[in-house]
């Protein structure tokens, strides 16, 4: 009894050590065999790699249920559950990973920079150290192909659209007056210093349904969420000075920044065009405060700024020249929150405020314009899984403005109006495999002002064509409400629209990047009047149309030649348009056919220095002889302009940093101004628009201390 | 007696059972190091295996990444592979800081990651990822400062950017020194905790002299 019970004992000891051998196949979605998959029994120590031809075979002393794991890098992880005896002749297919690199990505009408992003075609870096950028984000993005040159304004012009078709956003959250105010002939600056951003994205169109109220672009950009150390930064300018200090505890950071920035000496060294009473002069301060929570970051960014100049600019119509003063004030604050609510769903949830004070003084007449502006906006993504993911939001934009105007002749009138928009989206990622991806998307607008409901469809395909290039097509439909100057005397309008059709093709190899996108699109309800300038006299309406077709290539290589880095953007453009104060269809001065964008950057290695060129070249833009028949009948010259800049390494912390716009000193013409009356000949005198200065040049010494003293500002320049 | 006699064979059973498991955890990562030298995917995949079994323990997930991390500095050339294995590394290197928070082993070796992306392409990674590096040894440093790895790979990072701005790299050859008295005196607090980078502080010194 005693002994059957010691062997019926170990009996039970050996069964439970008795092995089990699992075997199969492991292969690919091609039926190919995968060599080296990692195959196991989760939470066991029992497993093996696959062999060349893809066969595994091994023992385990598991009974029962168990959970089988084949695991390789870029291939879903497959699991099985099953009774361990029935693991054996397995043939087990291994679905490509669509979170690998190589997937297939929806690009069409997209630049993306950042280190995150599958494709980038420009660098963080790039944005700062583009000759002809000046340290503004908006001039290094105006050496992508898609991008006009209009010198004279200084905003982003896009295939063909004006510079109010392009809307900038924070964080994913609007903002409403991104740029610095300016007059006749002077570019204008983006407000917001380029180094507390790490993620830009710039599309040409066929953006995500997630994006409204532009009719041809929109450019993304992302604060950084963590900074990296504790540090101050001291800058000092031929322009200015800058101060900026970072500060970080266990789960947050704050950054401040400010800026002084005094246009006086420069103009008393080298004087310009323009007879400047007082030189612009501006003073700003950005504070970005950041929160890590266990499954979320709260970000908060604001920023105030107050700038002014006063001038009297040369005109043909006035032998004085006409005066111009203008004083701006802007805040704004954004605050947004992204979080994990679980494993599958994401939530975010922002808001943004804008309060912008004008007070302008041309010639006589007084205009004081106040804008408050918020965006508020929630939205969820769902992740079925790594092949269907599915976003949707809602949000609401409030626009107040109002507008005060007092001439000797006109005694103080104020007119203004609300423009208040809601709506809501919902899109779907969908990877049907590591080559084939569809993003669809669905828009819907109510706009209180003209109680109108638009229903805007955007759709993208991407397909892998080799592993280094893709294809992807995009097809989408935008609504923009016009723009303020319109709607403070008129608001029994509608919405203007537009449609993109985009083919683009990408090769991506070994650091060199080729893009070629061509579009069409088509504008419909665009604003008309009736006099020369939109007054309230005007009488408005929505039967402006247009078009605008073109090509865009890039091509970018840093790898070729040692420490030469170097993109090159070609545009072809061919746009007209029946809109404003045209009386027919026509090409508007805002669009040149040809635009050509040449970035070098080389890195000396014994002169510890990188030196930067930057060449544009743009063919001639139109405006109106009043001497011939015709509107829009003339061309001006084609724009040319080489621009150069040194940054040199004293130390690790401390750079010197050097550059000249327009080495060549080209004259450039960015259109003419005709008198409104004809001489005693019957001759309209003209007067060429020249920018205020030829070359600009600038200094600056940037300094940054840190106890690690790794950081320096060459990303700041 | 007899009674005593099956508890005793009883007992003998569940404790070698029981020794069984830990011989297997052993045996496992001895494999998974001898496997480093030959093939380190190999190696790396071993200790993936034992990572899942070990649910609670650190080192498997650790050594799963510095084999993959280690081998990256081999496959400089080839971006889509490097950054595919760097990705996994990253996987695993958030499993065993899961299991084990403000561990300066792994805050070195995190740092080592980003140091394999730096050294792949500077132009992209060297401005945004140099800080956090250099955050991540001063974190490891508060927190052990005398780890002879945290000494070692601080110093030989910093020897790098040195060296990348045509400066003096000798003031960073005592701590190699120092990190190299303290590998002398270093003791791993298992049998598997980490205990490399005494040869690679030998190979810097070389250099010093």
């Amino acid at each position: 009894m005693r002994l059957s019970f010691f062997i019926l004992f170990f009996f039970i000891v050996t069964s439970s050590i008795s092995q089990t051998i699992i075997t199969g196949k492991v292969i690919d979605t091609k039926n190919q065999p995968i060599e080296g998959a990692n195959v196991y029994l989760d939470g066991t120590y029992d497993g093996t790699i696959t062999d060349a031809d893809g066969q595994f075979s091994f023992s385990t002393n598991e009974t029962g249920v168990v959970s089988l794991k084949i695991s390789f890098l870029s291939y879903e992880t497959f699991r099985l559950t099953q009774e361990v005896s029935s693991l054996n002749n397995l043939e087990v297919k291994l679905r490509d990973d669509v979170n690998a690199l190589d997937t297939v990505v929806i690009s069409a009408g997209t630049f993306s920079a950042g280190d995150n992003s599958k494709v980038s075609a420009l660098k963080p870096l790039d944005v700062v150290t583009t000759a002809s950028a000046l340290g503004d984000y908006v001039g290094a993005l105006q050496t992508l192909p898609g991008t006009t040159t209009v010198a004279e304004d200084g905003r982003l012009f896009v295939r063909g659209g004006d510079a109010e078709e392009t809307q900038i956003f924070i964080d994913g959250i609007r903002v409403f007056t991104p740029y610095v105010p300016s007059t006749n002939n002077i570019p204008t600056r983006g407000r917001y210093s380029p180094f507390l951003f790490d993620g830009i994205t710039f599309s040409t169109g066929g953006y995500s349904a997630e994006y409204g109220q532009a009719l041809s672009s929109v450019l993304l950009l992302n604060t950084i969420e963590e900074p990296e150390q504790e540090k101050t930064d001291i800058g000092i300018m031929s322009v200015g000075a800058s101060l900026g200090h970072t500060e970080k505890w266990k789960n947050s950071s704050l950054s401040l920044n400010g800026a002084y920035i005094n246009l006086a000496p420069y103009v008393a060294l080298f004087p310009d065009r323009n007879d400047w009473k007082q030189p612009f002069q501006g003073g700003s301060g950005e504070a970005v405060f950041r929160k890590k929570f266990n499954n979320g970051m709260l970000k908060f960014y604001s920023a105030f700024e107050s700038s002014g100049f006063e001038l009297i600019q040369e005109d043909i119509n006035y032998v004085d020249g006409v005066y111009y003063k203008s004083n701006n004030k802007n805040l704004y604050v954004n605050g947004s929150y992204q979080g994990l609510l679980s494993t599958n769903w994401t939530v975010f949830g922002g808001l943004s405020y804008t309060n912008n004070n004008s007070k302008m003084k041309v010639m006589d007449n007084d205009v004081k314009d106040k804008e408050h502006s918020y965006h508020l906006k929630m939205k969820l993504k769902h992740r079925f899984n790594n092949r269907f993911k599915l976003n949707f939001g809602a949000e609401y934009l409030a626009t107040n403005f109002n507008e005060d105007y007092n001439s000797p002749f006109i005694n103080n009138v104020s007119y203004g109006f609300n423009n208040n928009i809601a709506s809501a989206y919902s899109e779907a990622d969908v990877f049907f495999s590591k080559n084939l991806a569809l993003k669809a998307g669905l828009r819907l607008e109510y706009s209180e002002l003209f109680k109108e409901l638009t229903l805007s469809p955007r759709v993208s395909l991407a397909y892998k064509t080799s592993t280094k290039s893709q294809v992807s097509v995009a097809y989408g439909n935008f609504y923009q409400n016009p723009n303020n100057n319109i709607l403070k005397f008129e608001q029994d309008l509608n919405a203007q629209e537009t449609r993109h059709y985009i083919l683009n093709y990408q090769l991506n190899k070994n650091g060199k990047i080729f893009r070629a996108e061509a579009f069409y699109k088509d504008y419909q309800n665009l604003i008309k009047y009736d006099t020369e300038y939109a007054d309230f006299t005007s009488n408005y309406n929505n039967l402006g149309s247009g078009y605008a077709t073109g090509i865009d290539l890039f091509w970018r290589d840093n790898k070729s030649i040692k420490n030469l880095d170097y993109w090159i953007s070609y545009s072809f453009l061919d746009s007209e348009r029946d809109y404003e104060n045209y009386p027919v269809q026509a090409v508007p001065s805002f669009v040149n056919t040809h635009n050509l964008s040449v970035v070098t950057k080389y890195w000396i290695e014994t002169w510890k220095s990188q030196l930067g060129l930057s060449y544009g070249f743009a063919s001639g833009r139109t405006y109106t002889n009043p001497n011939e028949t015709g509107f829009l009948n003339q061309k001006t010259k084609s724009y040319n302009n080489l621009s150069f800049n040194w940054a040199y390494l004293i130390s690790q912390q401390k750079i010197l940093y050097f550059s000249v716009n327009n080495v060549l000193g080209l004259k450039n013409i960015n259109g003419y101004q005709y008198a409104d009356l004809p001489d005693s000949n019957g001759i309209y005198a003209s007067n060429a628009l020249r920018p205020a200065a030829d070359q600009f040049f600038f200094v600056g010494f940037f300094w940054t201390i840190s106890e690690k003293g790794t950081d320096n500002q060459l990303d700041n320049l | 007696m007899k009674h005593f006699k099956l508890l005793t064979i009883c007992l003998v059973v569940l404790i070698t059972a029981n020794l069984q498991a830990q011989t297997d955890y052993e045996k496992g990562m001895q494999k998974a190091f001898d496997l480093w030298g030959t093939n380190p995917i190999e190696a790396s995949q071993m200790f993936e295996r034992i990572a899942h079994a070990e649910p609670d323990n650190w080192l498997p997930p650790y050594y799963a990444a510095e084999t993959l991390i280690l081998d990256g500095f081999t496959k400089m050339d080839n971006k889509e592979v490097l950054e595919a294995q760097l990705n996994q590394a990253q996987n695993f290197l958030n499993d065993a800081t899961a299991i084990s928070k403000n561990n300066p082993e792994i805050m070195v070796l995190q740092a080592l990651l980003y140091t394999v992306y730096v050294a792949s392409d500077g132009a992209t990674y060297g401005m945004t990822l140099s800080g956090k590096i250099m955050s991540l040894y001063e974190q490891a440093e508060a927190l052990a400062p005398n780890n002879p790895r945290v000494v070692l790979n601080k110093a030989d990072w910093e020897m790098g950017g040195a060296r990348y701005f045509g400066q003096d790299t000798t003031p960073f050859c005592k701590d190699v020194e120092r990190a190299l008295q303290l590998f002398a005196t270093f003791k791993p607090e298992s049998k598997f905790a980490p205990s490399w980078g005494k040869e690679r502080a030998e190979e810097i010194l070389k250099d010093c002299k």
